[in-house]
């Protein structure tokens, strides 16, 4: 039988992964969405976007566990449609994961997008150019740090997240016991050799997360800054 | 490319809560139709109407035999559906492409394409540019590489919206030159936004002027440079405001450079103008664009023989307006009419008539032009 600590990893980079992924595709076209966005509602639509930033974990997932249970119209829903009970699934945390990470990939999208502004995308449509061609075109060269900023940021707080997937995903070998759950479990059980090893591998795997971003963006500035010297 | 017979008819109006823009025109297409207008008078909202870029427009917009947009109908034609370019005030270059990368990025969405990429970036010069990142080019150079990108998508109409307001006055020259050749050799018409009536002069085959959002005069350069020297016009309005009173010619070249270093042109009767040469007037130029200002034309009543001043014209006093302290008069010589400025206190003294004939005299350094 594999490592129990390892199984956890795996299914934790499984999770972020896939969140991650979820969440470029979904969060791109909501940030742009936000983006363009002039009417009243922004402000609220923002403020929901932002809402797991402020909330406690625990609330998202008290919720989210109601509305995958069987009883409820989501989980009733998810269950005709695969046979399978979406509570305490690893479907279940990585909804729950998407929705807890949200803020982190919408927010900088947005912000890039607001700051490339429309003008560049106008000279692109006067040469020819449709607005999906634009976007692959023009916006993703132009604002790739930011996608990899959001990508980054939305894995990274993915692996670190507990109360929600405490909530709803339980303590599942294989399925849904992820690397805080594992750890969390050592420290119950006084077993803090292990703990340890957990603790510092999570801790020096996002340290080196962080770093290889900041370093990915940071020959491009480095070059501009020497090209104009 | 070849429109022989473009025509842009325009029917729309667009408005905001502090400004409205209204127009009706049927504009002919030739060569460089120039728009003139004070800031905020609707110059660039025409343009953006015309290439769908503006969003709160109902009407309708024809090119030649394509509908670009009729409200009535709901035909919305959108911008990369068009066939229109715009060279825009700042240069608008993709950032993460080289120079060459921005040509392409136009040239490789044509379709059809007549045009090769590398006579145009011959016409335009910028070979020794084409690998440089955009950044590092000056405003000049950048607004090359966006006229350059702008004709490679092969516009039927190409739009130019203060493309020279940001350029030194050598820059200016040097791209009014290139616009004017990329007209001729490709015969693309163009409109061309300016706040510069200088600029416009040079260049432009008709003049479209614009005050408030809404077009108070349209028509032949000459003519219209000309009918904003009126006086009586509400008093000299927001639009005669920005411009000098001056004579706008064009005139075939009789002599370039002799031994003194004078160029001559003639006017119909045969009489010649004298202006400083250029070196960079060639044979080929046949017709030469310039201008006189009111104010650097004065009158004699016999002929200035002993006068260091090297241009003096007969003709004939065809009209006399008075404003103030101030004189306009329009004198007929070679059935060319001339606009001069002088203080009443002059014209009492030479108690000038309709139909006096009298001497006009400037100097050859008054006779303006900055390009060809």
């Amino acid at each position: 039988m594999m490592n129990p600590d390892l199984q956890a990893l795996i299914t934790t980079l499984q999770m972020a992964g896939l969140t991650t992924v979820i969440l470029l595709i979904i969060g791109t076209p909501l940030a742009w969405y936000l983006a363009k966005m002039t009417s009243q509602f922004k402000v609220l639509l923002e403020a929901i976007v932002a809402l797991p930033l402020v909330l406690p974990p625990t609330v998202l997932g008290f919720y989210l566990l109601i509305a995958f249970s069987p009883e409820h119209l989501p989980g009733q829903l998810w269950q005709q449609a695969t046979g399978q009970q979406l509570a305490f699934s690893f479907s279940a945390i990585v909804i729950g994961s998407v929705l807890y990470s949200l803020p982190f990939v919408v927010q900088p999208l947005q912000k890039a997008f607001e700051q490339l502004g429309d003008s560049l995308l106008e000279a692109g449509s006067l040469l020819g150019a449709g607005p999906i061609d634009r976007f692959f075109t023009i916006v993703f060269p132009l604002t790739k740090a930011s996608f990899i900023t959001a990508a980054t940021l939305g894995f990274a707080h993915t692996v670190g997240e507990f109360g929600v997937i405490l909530m709803i995903g339980g303590n599942i070998p294989g399925e849904t016991r992820v690397l805080s759950i594992a750890l969390f479990d050592h420290v119950e059980a006084f077993d803090y050799a292990r703990a340890h090893i957990l603790s510092i591998g999570l801790l020096i795997g996002s340290m080196l997360l962080l770093a290889a971003i900041y370093w990915l963006n940071l020959p491009k500035k480095a070059k501009r800054k020497s090209r104009v010297n | 490319m070849k429109n022989k017979e473009a025509q842009l008819d325009i029917n729309i109006s667009v408005s905001y809560s502090n400004f409205n823009l209204d127009i009706n025109q049927i504009m002919p297409l030739n060569g460089i139709t120039g728009i003139f207008g004070h800031s905020a008078s609707g110059k660039s909202t025409l343009l953006r109407a015309i290439a769908g870029l503006e969003k709160n427009l109902s009407g309708a917009i024809k090119l030649s035999d394509s509908q670009l947009v009729d409200t009535e109908q709901g035909t919305y034609l959108k911008p990369e559906a068009r066939h229109v370019g715009l060279v825009f005030q700042n240069s608008r270059l993709f950032e993460h492409l080289s120079v060459l990368g921005n040509l392409e990025y136009a040239a490789k969405r044509c379709k059809n394409s007549q045009l090769d990429i590398n006579d145009i970036i011959e016409l335009t010069k910028l070979k020794p540019l084409l690998n440089n990142h955009v950044n590092q080019l000056s405003g000049g150079q950048q607004q090359r590489v966006a006229l350059a990108r702008a004709i490679l998508a092969e516009p039927k109409l190409l739009l130019l919206d203060e493309p020279l307001s940001a350029l030194d006055q050598h820059s200016k020259k040097a791209l009014l030159s290139m616009m004017l050749t990329i007209q001729k050799q490709l015969n693309l018409p163009m409109l061309y936004v300016s706040h510069s009536l200088d600029e416009l002069q040079q260049v432009c085959d008709n003049l479209l002027i614009m005050s408030q959002g809404k077009i108070v005069n349209f028509g032949n350069i000459h003519q219209v440079i000309h009918s904003l020297n009126d006086l009586k016009k509400d008093d000299r309005d927001e639009v005669t405001e920005l411009t000098a009173q001056q004579t706008s010619l064009s005139l075939p070249i009789k002599n370039v450079c002799n031994e003194y270093g004078l160029t001559s042109l003639s006017l119909k009767d045969g009489q010649a103008i004298y202006l400083d040469c250029d070196d960079s007037y060639n044979k080929k130029t046949e017709q030469l664009r310039c201008f006189i200002l009111a104010s650097d034309i004065s009158i004699t009543l016999t002929e200035p023989v002993n006068s260091s001043i090297v241009n003096h014209l007969l003709g004939t006093i065809v009209c006399i307006q008075q404003n103030k302290n101030k004189v306009l008069l329009t004198v007929e010589c070679g059935k060319q009419d001339f606009f001069v400025t002088i203080s009443s206190f002059s014209q009492q003294k030479l108690s000038l008539k309709i139909q006096q004939q009298v001497y006009l005299q400037f100097k050859a350094s008054a006779v303006r032009t900055f390009i060809h």
